[in-house]
């Protein structure tokens, strides 16, 4: 389960809810181990190279991390009394992008966030076309199709929980699409890297790349991560320009499959709204304006920088910890070869609109 | 660990997303107010 469908509900009795609060520390505490774990291994090998003076690439925390989740996950496995504490690893992402704004202006957000907007309203309208027609080819179902392509246009998992009850969809179809995404995603983390290395990508241009390309949040900061720390904040502003989104394409596809009477009608259509939009955008801005205004001094800048470091670090080792190889491939081919295929598209569409913005604007 | 569908959600029930907007705004503000310093990377 999303750790974003959690509700905490101060309503319940005190003992519940400090229960399940307890419920909690296991998993958190192996996500702050593997995180660290990292770290240690990205200084400890720096420290070793820079000693015996050996020229070697450096390997960035947020692969060790991310390595070291997926061998716990799908070797030994992760015991039941962690599960509650890992999947609170987006709960830490949102509140890492939520600081993260200390380090963008206002201004700066204005102008890249605008351009942003331009290309994911682009790449939105492609992936939700491409998605439909290769789910028509593929003869998926007209739902799984459909959280095929919120899934892949928007962001990932939290779009395609919210458009499986906005739609009346099966759980199987939903735990299809999010597996192929969650496949995709993995891979996609080892592959960007490497093609923005190769096309000798400037920092922003990759990152506003990854931030359009790569559909989970999580994976899509962490593709970033590991080109570069300035590339992880261009990815996270493209991203959650995505996010934003999320209500008005669940809310476009809820009207279409209620007026062919396969889903309920939307009645308040400004409330859907405001309960599908990510919240965590409005606190960046927030944070952003704060520090435009100069609330904060040098120094309380660079902490709130290094706490959504830390922050992003349970993130990532969550990433890992959350990825079930052997899960991914009972789900059958076709979602996995239609979202492959459709992302390989995209990926390249997105660097094409990439470029074309770099030529353009100052990005 | 979602909510029962026959219970209704209390006004104060927020999602785990605004719960850590809560949280990171929390943390900027102990930083404004000097109480967290000198966070180390």
């Amino acid at each position: 389960m999303s750790a974003s469908s959690v509700a905490l509900n101060p309503a319940v009795p005190a003992s519940s809810a400090w229960s399940r609060a307890f419920r909690l520390i296991p998993g958190i505490l192996l996500l702050i181990a593997v995180g660290y774990a990292g770290k240690f291994i990205e200084q400890s090998i720096a420290h070793y190279t820079k000693a015996h003076h050996i020229t070697a690439p450096n390997i960035e925390y947020v692969l060790w991390a991310i390595l070291i989740g997926l061998v716990l996950a799908n070797t030994i496995g992760i015991p039941e009394v962690f599960r509650p504490g890992v999947a609170t690893y987006e709960f830490w992402l949102k509140g890492g992008i939520v600081l993260l704004g200390s380090r963008f202006l206002l201004a700066d957000i204005l102008h890249l966030g605008g351009i942003s907007l331009g290309l994911v309203a682009i790449e939105i309208a492609l992936s939700l076309t491409l998605m439909h027609v290769l789910g028509r080819i593929f003869g998926l179902g007209p739902k799984l199709t459909a959280l095929l392509a919120v899934g892949s246009s928007i962001c990932g998992v939290s779009a395609i929980i919210a458009a499986q009850g906005a739609i009346d969809a099966d759980e199987e179809d939903s735990s299809y699409a999010i597996a192929a995404i969650l496949a995709l995603g993995a891979i996609s983390l080892f592959t960007f890297p490497l093609i923005g290395h190769s096309l000798h990508l400037g920092e922003h241009a990759y990152g506003l790349w990854a931030g359009l390309a790569v559909d989970n949040t999580a994976e899509a900061t962490a593709a970033g991560a590991l080109y570069s720390d300035t590339a992880a904040k261009y990815a996270v502003l493209a991203k959650t320009t995505r996010n934003a989104m999320i209500g008005f394409i669940v809310l476009g596809y809820a009207i279409y499959w209620a007026s062919q009477g396969r889903a309920k009608a939307v009645g308040n259509k400004a409330a859907f709204l405001w309960q599908k939009f990510p919240k965590f955008v409005l606190g960046f801005l927030l944070i952003s304006i704060l520090a435009s205004a100069a609330v904060f001094t040098k120094p309380q800048l660079t902490a709130l920088a290094n706490l959504s470091r830390w922050a992003f670090l349970l993130t990532f080792a969550g990433v890992g910890l959350r990825t079930n190889i052997r899960q991914l491939f009972k789900q059958g081919w076709k979602p996995i070869a239609v979202g492959t295929i459709g992302e390989v598209v995209i990926a390249l569409l997105t660097l094409s609109l990439v470029y074309g913005a770099n030529r353009f604007f100052t990005l | 660990m979602s909510q029962p569908e026959n219970k209704p959600r209390s006004k104060w029930a927020f999602s785990l997303d605004t719960w850590a907007v809560f949280l990171a705004l929390a943390a900027a503000a102990l930083v404004r107010l000097h109480i967290i310093t000198h966070v180390k990377w």
